[in-house]
């Protein structure tokens, strides 16, 4: 499936975009990401086994919260996206 | 060893907290004009740069006043006698970076004190454009550095 | 008088006469300052149906009781009038330093009345007050009349003026601030013009002060201690700026792509983000007066033909000329949005104008005579030369100045025009979002955004979660934000802060400053006035609910792709309860019990 990286997940990640296979669920995502970008990402995104408040995930443009949150299921066309919490105007 | 304040014109977002937060620390109200500390902002080269009185090695205001109202205390800090001072302003047209000043509102001559030693500006400075530090001799050349630039601009813009 | 300064300027520009008047400190209560008392001052001393254009129309700048203060963002002032574009009570803030300046030489606000037979600008320093010629500054650009007026008045004074667009009476014409800040919507800039009222100029040297200051202190460290620490306020803002948006909303299938013709998903929008924006562009962070955020962009563009310095863009503008008009070169966006700055436009009605433009020009209703260029989404140059053109009125320029619908009523096809009231929705598809979609039909300056940002929660879940496909709950949620939003708005800070703030920490900063011994619910409660005035004043003007709705492409045509694909606003679902949730009856009018509880 593809993860795509935005704002200063990238300064973590050195990446935009991602391809990575294997996971059924977002946590299991989640934990192959924390293997591969270390501590700091583990610490912005997911702690104490779950979706840190300091992002935004999305799963095929829906926020992870209404699709079962860090139990949401995956699959191989899916397309994971990681923000920082921003907002605008 | 004695701390002074340092400023990293870099990281000055010029929002000027520093100049609502110095006016009410010395008069519980907010008034920019009456701060010890100014924000100049350098539009066309996109700096903006906090500036307070540097507490000199040897203070030209200190010099020219005539009734030695300004001393210098074993800290650091340039000190104004406000019994003694008797308001002729001599030390607002000696000081060369103009970080000196009357203040209509209160009726005296006012500078930078550092807040007698926790300075309101660099406490509440939203960037950590200005700390309060150790002085080390790094940033105390540093520190000279800037006030050299500060001449010169202030050259530019007084004259 | 603590908090507010006590006195308003009244300058009256027919016959040249200038007042200094007792604030009413009753309705300084009831409606908190800026936005709020602003509005009730039009709603007492001037007729809804009058022409926006017309010296019986009143200009009114106001600050709040928390401009110039330590509260975080304390740099907001508002102006407000009729506005030119919608034909609805009209209210614009701005940040910078211009406001907190009005109040350190003395005053909360300025009402401007009548037109002076000749351009003039109004000098105020300290307790001197006098209208000065401004007829060598006609025709001058925003930077240049700025520069001109502190040569001429101080070099420390603040300037608030505005630039061709204004004069030459664009109906989207914007008061610029400090160079690069505008009180944006609405076109009060155009109200400026028709006054032959250039700028107003501000020096002050006097002290803004609050009742309780030991408390004041307390709560601003608290309200600052947590905008420093939320990681919206105190990193993405000051990191990456509002542009940081373009690629969630695009992600969500929100964000409006090519006059909203294309659906929610800008193939290019990772082009014009804020990643890229500060990659590529970004000079340097700014902030308004007492903001410790940041949010805004000094920018750069170093060479080539969109060469050029200034600040932004923001969220807004950077999609209007970006995803909106299906253009992916940003250097080019921030040149138009420059020329923005420089001309006195809002770049949001700017930006979508041109993109409603090329529909038309697509579609072959607007020919390439009449455009004067190949008008087709993606070009880069045509943004850049239609926002020129504008300001100064010149060849197809002209038709544009007239905002996106008058200009697509002008060749039979209002429907193309993305507006609500007449005036452009900004940056957040409400299929999308459907409480965006209500906000937009209800907001009472017509199609806008920051009335009740109800893309916080929906987008960004902020302060709490709510999916943005439903419509449940929607219409409750709105009324608090607009109510919370118009509280914010007329105390004198910025609705950024809310990201990390709320309705606690605002009513503490404001009972010490003012001296209050009012509760948090009744700070809301003059929030809901506010809205409640505003709304009785559009009545007044004419509008009904037919004009609380959206363009039908939102209502009638479903996102063709994206996360929300399928979706349309269901308006007529929300629109009753927010009638019912606000007190009003089915034709929207504030009934009479509501208007009894707020005392209005």
């Amino acid at each position: 499936m593809k993860v795509k990286f935005f704002g200063n997940i990238r300064d973590i990640t050195g990446t935009k975009e991602i391809q990575i296979n294997g996971a059924a669920s977002l946590r299991q995502l989640l934990q192959q990401l924390c293997d591969k970008y270390g501590k700091t990402f583990n610490e912005k995104v997911y702690k104490d086994n779950n979706i840190t408040g300091e992002v935004i995930i999305l799963v095929n443009g829906r926020n992870v919260y209404f699709t079962g949150g860090i139990e949401t299921a995956l699959s191989k066309d899916d397309e994971v996206s990681i923000f920082p919490i921003v907002a605008g105007g | 060893m004695s701390k002074i304040l340092t400023i990293s014109p870099d990281k000055c977002t010029g929002c000027r907290s520093c100049e609502l937060i110095c006016s009410f620390s010395k008069m519980q109200a907010f008034n920019p004009k009456s701060s010890r500390v100014s924000v100049l902002a350098f539009e066309d080269m996109a700096v903006s740069v906090p500036i307070m009185c540097m507490q000199c090695e040897e203070p030209s205001c200190m010099k020219v006043c005539p009734v030695s109202a300004i001393s210098k205390t074993p800290e650091g800090t340039v000190f104004i006698d406000g019994d003694k001072c008797i308001g002729c302003k001599m030390c607002v047209s000696a000081c060369p970076l103009g970080n000196i000043s009357f203040s209509t509102v209160e009726g005296k001559i006012v500078k930078c004190d550092l807040c007698e030693g926790d300075p309101k500006c660099a406490k509440y400075c939203p960037s950590g454009a200005i700390q309060y530090k150790e002085a080390t001799p790094s940033n105390l050349s540093r520190r000279k550095l800037i006030a050299e630039k500060f001449k010169e601009l202030f050259g530019e813009v007084t004259q | 008088m603590f908090g507010w300064t006590g006195t308003v300027l009244r300058v009256n520009l027919s016959d040249g006469t200038i007042k200094k008047e007792a604030i009413n400190s009753k309705d300084a209560t009831l409606y908190l300052g800026a936005r709020g008392l602003a509005t009730k001052i039009m709603m007492n001393e001037v007729d809804p149906k009058v022409d926006p254009l017309s010296p019986e129309n009143k200009l009114i700048f106001m600050t709040g009781p928390l401009t110039g203060t330590f509260a975080p963002t304390s740099g907001r002032y508002v102006v407000v009038s009729k506005a030119p574009l919608t034909g609805t009570i009209g209210s614009s803030n701005s940040g910078g330093h211009f406001g907190p300046e009005l109040k350190f030489a003395g005053y909360d606000g300025i009402i401007f009345e009548g037109k002076s037979e000749k351009p003039v600008y109004l000098w105020i320093d300290d307790d001197r007050v006098e209208l000065r010629s401004a007829e060598h500054l006609w025709g001058k650009n925003v930077f240049e009349t700025t520069d001109e007026i502190l040569k001429e008045t101080a070099e420390d004074a603040r300037v608030a003026c505005i630039g061709p667009a204004g004069e030459k009476l664009v109906l989207f014409a914007t008061v610029m601030n400090d160079k690069h800040r505008a009180a944006g919507r609405s076109g009060m800039g155009t109200v400026m013009g028709s006054k032959n009222l250039k700028a107003v100029a501000v020096k002050g040297s006097k002290s803004v002060e609050v009742a309780k200051p030991d408390a004041f202190l307390e709560a601003c460290e608290d309200a600052r201690k947590k905008i420093k620490e939320h990681p919206v306020t105190g990193t993405g803002l000051p990191t990456y700026g509002t542009e940081i948006l373009v690629n969630v909303v695009n992600q969500v299938g929100a964000l409006p792509t090519r006059n909203w013709r294309d659906g929610g998903v800008f193939e290019y929008a990772e082009d014009i983000s804020g990643e890229a924006l500060r990659e590529k562009y970004l000079v340097k962070n700014k902030a308004c007066f007492g903001c410790p955020i940041g949010c805004g962009r000094v920018t750069r563009i170093p060479e080539g033909r969109f060469k050029g310095f200034g600040e932004g863009p923001e969220y807004e503008p950077g999609w209007a000329y970006g995803a909106s008009c299906g253009v992916r070169d940003l250097a080019a966006i921030c040149k138009a949005n420059f020329i923005c700055n420089e001309l006195g436009l809002d770049p949001i009605t700017m930006g979508s104008t041109i993109a409603c433009a090329m529909e038309l020009y697509e579609r072959g209703i607007i020919s390439r005579e009449i455009a004067g260029m190949d008008l087709v989404f993606g070009n880069a140059d045509a943004i850049v030369e239609l926002t020129r053109m504008t300001g100064m009125r010149e060849g197809f320029g002209d038709k544009l100045a007239l905002g996106s619908y008058r200009m697509a009523e002008s060749f039979g096809h209002p429907e193309l025009s993305m507006s609500v009231k007449k005036q452009e929705m900004p940056a957040y598809d409400g299929r999308g979002a459907q409480g965006m979609g209500l906000e937009y039909a209800t907001s009472n300056r017509g199609g806008c955004h920051v009335r009740g940002y109800m893309t916080s929660p929906e987008i960004l879940g902020i302060p709490e979660k709510l999916d943005p496909l439903v419509t449940t709950d929607k219409a409750a949620w709105l009324k608090t934000f607009q109510d919370l939003t118009a509280v914010v708005d007329s105390s004198g800070i910025c609705l950024f802060t809310t990201f990390a703030i709320g309705l606690a920490e605002i009513s503490s900063m404001l009972r010490a400053a003012v001296g209050w011994d009012i509760s948090d619910e009744e700070v809301l409660k003059a929030g809901e006035r506010i809205w409640n005035v505003e709304r009785l004043f559009n009545i007044a003007a004419g509008f009904t609910p037919q004009d609380d709705t959206l363009p039908l492409r939102l209502l009638k045509e479903p996102l063709p792709s994206g996360p929300a694909k399928g979706k349309v606003v269901e308006l007529d679902k929300m629109l009753p309860e927010y009638y019912k949730v606000r007190g009003w009856n089915e034709e929207g009018i504030p009934t009479e019990d509501k208007k009894a509880e707020l005392s209005i």
